[in-house]
């Protein structure tokens, strides 16, 4: 009998705190990477709406899409890659933006905004919240000593054009072991379209595949996260990667005081750009918050407080008077207009084209 | 140690040398000043004073011991009566199939048990509206699950070894089932149960995949922290943290060890004692 009181007890405690959980709170469940947000900038929303943020991180879009399209995630907001986002867009897995709920919308890039909408078309689904390209690290002394001193620095010609990496090879050259991201760079260097799906351009002796073979052997390696180390540590001068973990790369030389400079470019030609963007699952139970977070993050003061926290750039124009004079006059990070212009986004390709270029790559890397 | 040979001392440093080496510079590098993982700055306690303010991290950390802990003790107790019912029960239609259906989670891949487990969620919360909402105890089930299946092979082993005659002659003596079991094999197979629950309770600490398909809001791992901060570099605070687990593991395992032994020493004195 005894028992049977407690979990009587037990059961009526339970309840009660469930109801006064109700009742009491506002939530915004947000899934997220992670330290990928400014320091205080939930504490500033929390304190503004009054709404309760429960912040979790994920590690890899692998996983969030596997939630996502299995449906019930529980959370409000998530901040999945452009390119997943498009093929979860498909899957229909978000809820459309309610934008008279955004306000502060307006205040993203409108050219940006243009280009993304190639994989979320009329922006529907989604928020940009940082972005980043996939472009050149380099260690200017050593690039130099190679190729002397006037060598542009500001070109693909510097890895694309065969004697220049002929003679790059001698000190280390790194690619990304990413078919998508570097074959799209050389279709554009090619001038033809990065996301083309015509098969002739990746099947047969298509130039942009004569290009990267011919090139292949003076390649190093194909990877994608051991040119961080060795790039700082001078085990390689120059790499095709991506621009955060070029970053990386940048501060660890410069932490470790080993004499190393990197720089990263963005190629003029321009480069690919990826985007995490932010979405509402179909199934959110907090819409009406997560509207209020989403517009919350896009207002400019706030944007610029993560800006300067994580090194990303972000898409609210006003908020760029915010950003620290260190990170926006860094043209790696925010590359100038004419520049970012000509950044382009990899866009799902049937699985016809996947499969040609992932045959294709394997030439390449193997030479054959 | 004489009789020891030369080689069984080399192969014995380098097994030595491989199991704590990468912990020995782990622990250095928590005293590390600089933001980076592996570039070495000055000695300083920062990253310390940083993890105990980093709220994410803590509260993770104490996520994943409950869990741990919970796990651990259902799958103890789960896990001995399935061993107990495959060692005792005699013949029974369907043993095989049940002894290996219990060990099954032991070799099936952590990405299936966990996405078969996510949709066995999904499904449910569809059909009946339970779970509603996935997070601990979702984690937990999982957990369990899987811990289940160590712990059966774990104590099946012991009850294997085991004397039965020692149950025969309490039954013969007059206890009945219960009593004998409470009083005879428990007893017998307790540090089997002992190093089942600690086993049970470093493998829910450790693991990252399944956790991360069939957990929900606010119910972050430890193990996801950690990995999720891969993408924009590790930060320091998490040497930190590992350099406290391990002091608390090493120092937990020496107290035990004295005590023990402590014991062991006064049972002998006793025994001297009374032989004079």
């Amino acid at each position: 009998m005894k028992s049977k009181q407690t979990t009587l007890a037990v059961f009526a405690l339970a309840g009660l705190l469930a109801s006064t959980n109700a009742l009491a709170e506002k939530v915004v469940k947000v899934y997220n990477w992670s330290d990928y947000i400014g320091a205080d900038v939930i504490e500033k929303f929390e304190a503004e709406t009054g709404i309760k943020v429960t912040y979790d991180v994920f590690d890899s879009n692998e996983v969030l899409e596997g939630k996502l399209l299995a449906g019930r995630t529980g959370y409000d907001v998530v901040v999945p890659t452009i390119d997943f986002m498009s093929r979860q867009i498909q899957a229909g897995v978000f809820l459309p933006l309610d934008k008279s709920k955004l306000s502060n919308f307006s205040g993203l890039d409108a050219s940006f905004m243009e280009n993304l909408s190639k994989l979320d078309p009329g922006n529907k689904y989604g928020i940009p919240y940082m972005w980043g390209t996939t472009g050149i690290g380099f260690n200017e002394a050593k690039v130099k000593e190679v190729l002397g001193e006037d060598v542009p620095l500001d070109s693909w010609d510097l890895i694309f054009k065969k004697e220049n990496l002929e003679k790059l090879s001698k000190c280390g050259v790194a690619f990304l072991d990413a078919p998508t991201e570097v074959y799209a760079a050389a279709l554009h260097y090619l001038g033809k379209d990065p996301n083309s799906e015509d098969i002739k351009d990746y099947q047969g002796s298509a130039p942009a595949k004569e290009l990267l073979k011919s090139l292949a052997p003076s390649v190093t390696y194909f990877h994608s996260s051991k040119y961080i180390d060795d790039l700082a540590g001078g085990e390689i001068c120059v790499s095709l990667g991506w621009s955060g973990d070029i970053a990386q790369a940048q501060a660890d030389a410069a932490e470790a005081d080993n004499g190393i400079e990197i720089s990263y470019i963005i190629p003029k030609e321009g480069a690919l750009l990826w985007v995490d963007m932010f979405g509402i699952p179909k199934d959110a139970e907090n819409v009406e918050e997560a509207h209020a977070f989403l517009n919350f993050l896009m207002k400019p003061e706030i944007a610029a407080e993560n800006t300067n926290e994580i090194w990303y750039p972000n898409p609210v124009t006003a908020s760029l008077e915010f950003v620290d004079e260190e990170i926006k006059s860094d043209e790696s990070i925010y590359p100038p207009a004419d520049v970012k212009a000509k950044l382009y986004t990899a866009t799902v390709k049937p699985a016809k084209i996947d499969r040609v270029l992932n045959r294709a790559w394997t030439e390449i890397k193997t030479g054959q | 140690m004489a009789n020891v040979s030369k080689f069984t001392k080399i192969v014995l440093g380098f097994g030595f040398f491989f199991l704590y080496a990468p912990m020995l510079v782990l622990i250095i590098y928590s005293f590390n000043s600089s933001e980076r993982v592996n570039i070495w700055a000055d000695f300083s306690f920062k990253w310390y004073v940083e993890l105990f303010r980093d709220d994410a991290i803590m509260s993770a950390v104490w996520v994943s011991l409950k869990l741990a802990f919970f796990s651990a003790s259902a799958a103890v107790i789960l896990g001995t009566l399935a061993a107990l019912v495959l060692a005792r029960a005699g013949k029974f239609t369907g043993k095989t199939v049940f002894g290996s259906l219990v060990t099954a989670p032991l070799v099936m891949p952590e990405v299936i048990t966990g996405l078969s487990l996510l949709l066995l969620f999904v499904a449910m919360v569809n059909s009946f509206g339970w779970p509603q909402e996935r997070g601990f105890l979702t984690i937990w089930i999982a957990h369990v699950t899987f811990c289940m299946a160590y712990v059966t092979v774990v104590v099946s082993s012991r009850l294997a070894e085991m004397d039965r005659s020692l149950e025969e002659a309490a039954m013969d003596l007059g206890a009945n089932k219960i009593k004998t079991f409470i009083f005879i094999t428990l007893p017998i197979i307790l540090p089997a149960l002992v190093s089942g629950w600690l086993l049970a309770f470093t493998l829910s600490l450790d693991d990252l995949v399944i956790a991360s398909f069939v957990s929900g809001p606010s119910s972050t791992t430890l193990p996801m922290i950690v990995f999720s901060s891969v993408r924009l570099g590790l930060s320091p605070k998490i040497n930190a943290l590992a350099t406290i687990m391990i002091l608390t593991v090493l120092t937990a395992a020496f107290a035990a060890y004295y005590i023990s032994s402590r014991e062991e020493r006064t049972r002998r004195q006793g025994e001297l004692i009374n032989e004079d």
